[in-house]
């Protein structure tokens, strides 16, 4: 077992925080560059960044937003995201590898704070699949990721609220520990490749969207000469 | 927004065909629009290869790599979708819809897609898919209202107006408007309503002789004129169907001693390019600039019509030289500014019945013109209500992205995708609607009168035509601009 642990917070660990990083970097460094790329082709360069800006700072604290559609399910969505950017980043256990690894902490939350949080990241998480799964439209347009992805998020939760909370036996601590730190490492693997990867590119939806409607000019002639489409009438 | 229920006989109605099986069978098209005989021959293919080459010369790449990543599925769209909510039809659903395109482009255009499809041999662009598509896009009004609410900030209407433009490009089209643009670009009027240039002067002296008899002074519609302020291009069709409207803006003009002319080279500020082919977007609108440099005018003014403005505001910046394109203003604007400046003068005693004010989508949703218009509706009419939600939020009128002028669909406008607006419009116990624009215009003409909602529906200017003092003009004309 401590083998197993030993890799999986080990080896395995740097390699899916690397494949996280690295993946999601290219993911965010592809989509600015192909921004500037459209803006570089657009006729009308005159893009309302201002309102994008104004648009991704609402959308960054939706507090405004939430109440105009499905409030419950948006409202849990919000608590859920709160859970999950602030315990696995300002949890004492967490900062202290940290700074065992990289040689300094930063601020960590009370224990109490914690424990809560954590429980209410855990509902919140069983909450939104369940609204996934009762709402029609929500389950008709899901797909296989949008049911799997709450559940994957929470296990580290409720693994990891095992062991901090619970006088468990060290045989079963051992075997929390495993299952906390291998979902934690598949969903850095997974990351980049799925719609999580919206943690790093969602500030730039809203710059995007004002974006998408600057066209390039003088499109006509090539596509109708590809196309074979020149003379033809309309 | 309000729950809407509609009857099954309603329903039935709404989503009845429009077409003869055979006909249906020979385009190989289960949809209620009309559509041109085309080559149906390998769809697919054709499809793809139209959509690598969109892909290829155009800016959407970028946006729908975005999308892909961010799409949530959280079904927020859903609630904000005035079709969605009264078909209960889950492939309604905004989010659903655009999936239909981004799942093509994630299997076809993208490095997994393509290992993906090579490996397991599956989802590769199929007929019923293409068919799907073609009933799906054109089900959607295009009005954007999906998109203020979604989180993850995906252009349900952009994609929307790709998926038309690719299917346009394959033959799959409304009639109604490829044979109307047909008409604007290579056809002898050059306009869609087909209107000969006589025609259009005969038009013009006929309301010239009206407006005399009615105010007793002479407004005039210049034409050709050399040097404008501003060249005007209304919706084409207000010269058939909205001549208290074009009498409107012309009493404004004179009686602020505004400059302007309508060019009988083109004179048309319809742009069905915008529904369903950036090709035609581009032709039209390089139309509409060439036609006012010909004239030697400073600007460019469009008609009450929301999407004629949208199309002239956005896109001739973008096909036109940018920056050093003609300026673009909406006819409401100038109204608007002449009226702060104290030149327009509106009798308060005139219009005395409940008046109400509907926001074109094209104007509103991106907050270009809200206000304008009910603050000088607020000065003259005594009893304006507001109807909710409204402005940026508005509901559409469920004619439009081009559906308005499908008229085989018109009863799948006015029992469902109209249905919001109708009992938004009947909770306000409106006399007058005012919809300052062609298409909205027509839609909640045949809305009202399917619903039977008691209002008359009509512009701005067709109000501010009934109220319009004109006072001292020697005086009022100082420049326009």
């Amino acid at each position: 077992m401590d083998t197993f642990l030993e890799f999986a917070s080990g080896s395995l660990f740097r390699l899916s925080f690397a494949i996280m990083a690295m993946g999601l970097l290219r993911i965010l460094v592809l989509d600015i560059w192909a921004a500037i790329e459209a803006y570089k082709r657009a006729g009308d360069k005159n893009v309302p960044w201002n309102q994008a800006f104004r648009k991704t700072i609402a959308w960054l604290f939706p507090v405004s937003k939430v109440l105009n559609s499905r409030p419950a399910y948006s409202l849990l969505s919000i608590f859920f995201h709160i859970g999950l950017i602030i315990i696995p980043i300002f949890l004492y256990a967490h900062v202290q590898l940290w700074k065992g690894g990289i040689g300094f902490g930063w601020f960590t939350l009370p224990k109490l704070w914690a424990d809560y949080l954590t429980l209410g990241t855990i509902i919140f998480g069983l909450a939104l699949f369940i609204g996934r799964i009762v709402n029609r439209a929500s389950l008709y347009i899901s797909r296989k990721q949008d049911f799997l992805w709450p559940l994957l998020l929470i296990i580290p939760f409720i693994t990891g609220y095992l062991c901090a909370n619970l006088n468990l036996m060290p045989k079963y601590y051992d075997v929390f520990m495993l299952m906390h730190i291998l979902s934690g490492d598949l969903i850095f693997i997974l990351m980049p490749f799925t719609k999580i990867a919206h943690c790093v590119i969602m500030p730039l939806s809203q710059f995007i969207l004002a974006l998408a409607w600057r066209f390039p000019p003088n499109t006509d002639e090539p596509i109708c000469a590809t196309l074979n489409k020149k003379g033809t009438p309309v | 927004m309000k729950q809407v229920n509609i009857t099954d006989e309603e329903r039935a109605k709404a989503l009845s065909p429009t077409k003869k099986p055979e006909v249906m069978e020979k385009q190989k098209l289960n949809v209620r629009y009309h559509v041109e005989n085309y080559n149906t021959a390998d769809r697919p293919r054709r499809f793809l290869e139209a959509f690598a080459v969109i892909l290829k010369y155009s800016n959407y790449r970028f946006a729908l790599e975005h999308f892909i990543r961010m799409s949530a599925k959280c079904a927020r769209c859903t609630v904000q979708c005035p079709i969605s909510q009264v078909s209960g039809d889950m492939r309604d659903i905004p989010c659903y819809r655009s999936e239909l395109l981004l799942s093509v482009y994630r299997r076809h255009f993208t490095i997994g897609g393509l290992w993906k499809g090579r490996l397991l041999g599956k989802d590769y662009l199929t007929d019923e898919k293409i068919e799907e598509m073609a009933d799906a896009f054109w089900n959607c009004t295009a009005c954007k209202r999906c998109t203020i609410e979604c989180p993850s900030g995906i252009d349900h209407g952009l994609i929307a107006h790709l998926g038309r433009y690719i299917l346009s490009e394959i033959g799959i089209a409304p009639r109604a408007l490829v044979v109307s643009v047909r008409e604007q670009l290579e056809g002898k009027t050059g306009n869609t309503s087909a209107i000969p240039v006589p025609a259009l002067i005969d038009t013009l002296e006929f309301l010239e002789e009206d407006m005399k008899e009615a105010k007793g002074i002479d407004i005039k519609f210049p034409l050709d004129v050399e040097g404008c302020d501003f060249v005007f291009f209304p919706a084409v069709s207000d010269f058939l169907m909205e001549a208290e409207t074009l009498m409107g803006i012309a009493a404004v003009f004179t009686a602020t001693g505004g400059s302007w002319t309508t060019g009988t080279g083109y004179f048309d500020g319809i742009n069905y390019g915008l529904f369903y082919s950036d090709r035609m977007l581009e032709r039209i609108v390089k139309k509409v600039h060439a036609e006012a440099v010909r004239l030697k005018g400073k600007s460019i003014l469009i008609g009450e019509c929301g999407h004629a403005s949208r199309s002239a505001k956005y896109f001739v910046p973008t096909y036109c030289g940018g920056e050093s394109a003609l300026p673009v203003y909406n006819i409401m604007e100038y109204t608007y500014r002449v009226f702060k400046e104290g030149r327009l003068k509106l009798d308060p005693n005139v219009v005395t019945e409940p008046v109400a004010y509907h926001d074109p989508c094209n104007i509103a949703r991106q907050g270009w013109i809200i206000d304008q218009p009910r603050e000088i509706l607020k000065a003259f009419c005594k009893n304006y209500v507001e109807m909710e939600p409204k402005g940026a939020d508005n509901i559409c009128c469920g004619g439009g992205g081009g559906t308005v002028s499908i008229d085989e669909v018109r009863p799948y406008r006015t029992s469902i995708a109209g249905k919001v607006k109708a009992e938004q419009i009947r909770s306000t116990g409106c006399k007058y609607l005012v919809a300052p624009c062609a298409n909205c215009k027509k839609q909640l003409r045949e809305l009202v009168e399917d619903q039977k909602v008691d209002c008359e529906v009509v512009g701005l200017h067709d109000l501010i035509y009934k109220a319009i003092i004109f006072d001292n003009t020697a005086n009022n004309k100082q420049s326009a601009k």
